[in-house]
């Protein structure tokens, strides 16, 4: 970057009296502002409108189901990713490297993995400039898996376990949300009614995930749909979102 | 990872490879309202530079792929080195707020066909008040044609006003949409404060030859460390109607005993204490 150049970070962790606020991170980290380039998705809404005839009434509902499936292994990948960031094993680069394994294992729409990655070079272009040095970072790869660079900079960050599920939960329905009001847009205030509807099920999220700390535990919930439809995307031109 | 894992059903290995270290290229960035001429001037541009220099061009589009596919079928460059980014109906904001996607895009076209000389970046033809971060191109240009109305460029707006370059397109069509040309120049002249303005028509040779003279000299001040990225932005430096100029990211230039801290500079360098 020619600017940036110029322009010094502060250490997050020097320049904090004390250790961070847990839920000052989480809400630095679910806000849409985040520089990541998260405004190119759609979490599978625009997928699923054009090839499968979904409607705005129908979204609390599929939302339902991807909280159910796609955003488990999100979420259940993100914790364990936090997990190994903490111990030894985040620092190699192999222990994560055996999540990100486990991640694509459970995510067979290439679409969906190219998606994925594409924001995780986003998060890891981010947290680079936030905690520069940092081994935890510099272990992983080119362009890893998005819910596996959220773990490591959970891990950085301070923020726990369960914060992190919630976060994958509210960032899914919310990308949902903001992607309607761009392509049938309504009362956006319907669309955050959704979100809020959406938190017993976030917490039921928590209940199943947060405490996962071995790849092998992260749930493998298939959602062909949604990875049919993301296959489909991906070859379908005038597209308004990249997944 | 060893590859005794997963040793029958592997998934096929989609990850990036290890990208080499790139190297920097100028970055000259494109901007301008939806069908000023921006694509067929980056198409000029390769046919006209690429057997001199190194090129590489990312493209924005609301829609997909359209001006990569366009380019791409002009032939002017090899496909490989021609990369959409989608902005998810955003194209303002992936050039000036959150310009990760295109900086990715741009770091992997320098890291892929390492060294290029320059990198085009196209904005996704917004509206008048989209202008390239500073972080994102080293320079840019502001397309305006003629056949959008003679007034456009007496309107004003930060990417008129202030980009590194405006170019003034299509002056063929001038007699046939009822534009006169040296008014609309003169208007752009008041508007830029002698920054410089292109009249251009693919027509014209010299306007093509001007517009290219421009690239490779701007080029050749980037690469002597003279050419400093501006922001055209409404942070930018600028006048007031009474007179004065005034800039938001400097102390100000004339009243020595203005209080300072009411004009912090917005992007301070920390001290690395």
């Amino acid at each position: 970057m020619s600017t940036s150049d110029s322009v010094s970070t502060p250490d997050p962790v020097r320049s904090a009296n004390s250790a961070p606020s847990p839920d000052l991170v989480l809400a630095l980290l679910a806000d849409a502002r985040l520089p990541v380039g998260a405004h190119t998705q759609s979490a599978g809404f625009e997928p699923a409108a054009v090839h499968g005839g979904l409607t705005p009434a129908q979204v609390p509902a599929f939302v339902a189901g991807r909280l159910a499936s796609v955003v488990t292994v999100e979420a259940g990948t993100a914790v364990v990713a936090r997990h190994r960031s903490l111990t030894a094993d985040g620092l190699s680069g192999a222990g994560l490297a055996e999540v990100e394994d486990a991640w694509a294992a459970r995510t067979p729409s290439q679409a969906l993995r190219q998606a994925s990655r594409t924001l995780g070079r986003g998060y890891l272009r981010l947290a680079q400039r936030l905690w520069p040095g940092e081994a935890r970072l510099a272990a992983l790869p080119r362009a890893p898996a998005r819910p596996v660079v959220l773990g490591v900079v959970a891990a950085l960050a301070g923020l726990d376990a369960p914060r992190l599920v919630r976060l994958c939960g509210h960032e899914d329905v919310a990308t949902v949300g903001a992607a309607v009001l761009k392509l049938a847009p309504g009362d956006p205030a319907d669309t955050v009614a959704w979100t809020l509807a959406a938190h017993p099920a976030i917490e039921a999220l928590v209940a199943r995930t947060a405490g996962l700390t071995d790849p092998e535990e992260i749930p493998a919930a298939a959602a062909p749909l949604v990875e049919h439809q993301s296959l489909l995307h991906a070859r379908t031109p005038r597209r308004l979102f990249h997944a | 990872m060893p590859d005794d894992r997963l040793p029958e059903n592997r998934l096929p290995d989609d990850r990036l490879p290890d990208a080499p270290a790139p190297t920097r290229s100028f970055r000259l960035g494109v901007a301008g309202p939806v069908g000023t001429g921006k694509s067929s001037l980056i198409a000029m541009l390769c046919r006209e530079l690429a057997a001199s220099l190194r090129l590489g061009v990312i493209t924005n589009d609301i829609y997909t792929d359209e001006d990569a596919r366009f380019l791409r079928s002009a032939g002017v460059l090899d496909a490989e080195r021609i990369r959409a980014v989608e902005t998810g109906a955003c194209p303002h904001t992936a050039i000036r707020d959150d310009i990760t996607a295109n900086l990715l895009a741009v770091e992997d076209l320098e890291a892929d066909f390492a060294p290029l000389d320059v990198v085009l970046v196209e904005s996704g033809g917004d509206n008048l008040t989209a202008t390239f971060s500073p972080a994102l191109v080293d320079a840019q240009l502001f397309v305006l044609d003629v056949a959008g109305g003679g007034d456009v460029a007496r309107k004003g707006g930060p990417g008129i006003a202030r980009a590194d370059l405006l170019v003034l397109n299509k002056t063929d069509l001038a007699p046939h949409v009822g534009v006169d040309v040296e008014l609309m120049l003169a208007d752009a002249g008041r508007a830029r404060e002698g920054r410089p303005v292109v009249a251009l028509s693919r027509l014209d040779r010299a306007s093509v030859e001007e517009l290219t003279a421009w690239v490779r000299a701007t080029l050749a001040e980037f690469r002597a460390g003279r050419h400093e990225p501006q922001d055209p932005g409404p942070m930018a430096p600028h006048s007031h109607a009474d007179g004065t100029t005034h800039a938001h990211d400097e102390a100000h230039p004339h009243d020595e005993a203005h209080d300072e801290a009411a004009h912090a500079p917005l992007l301070t360098s920390h001290p690395s204490s």
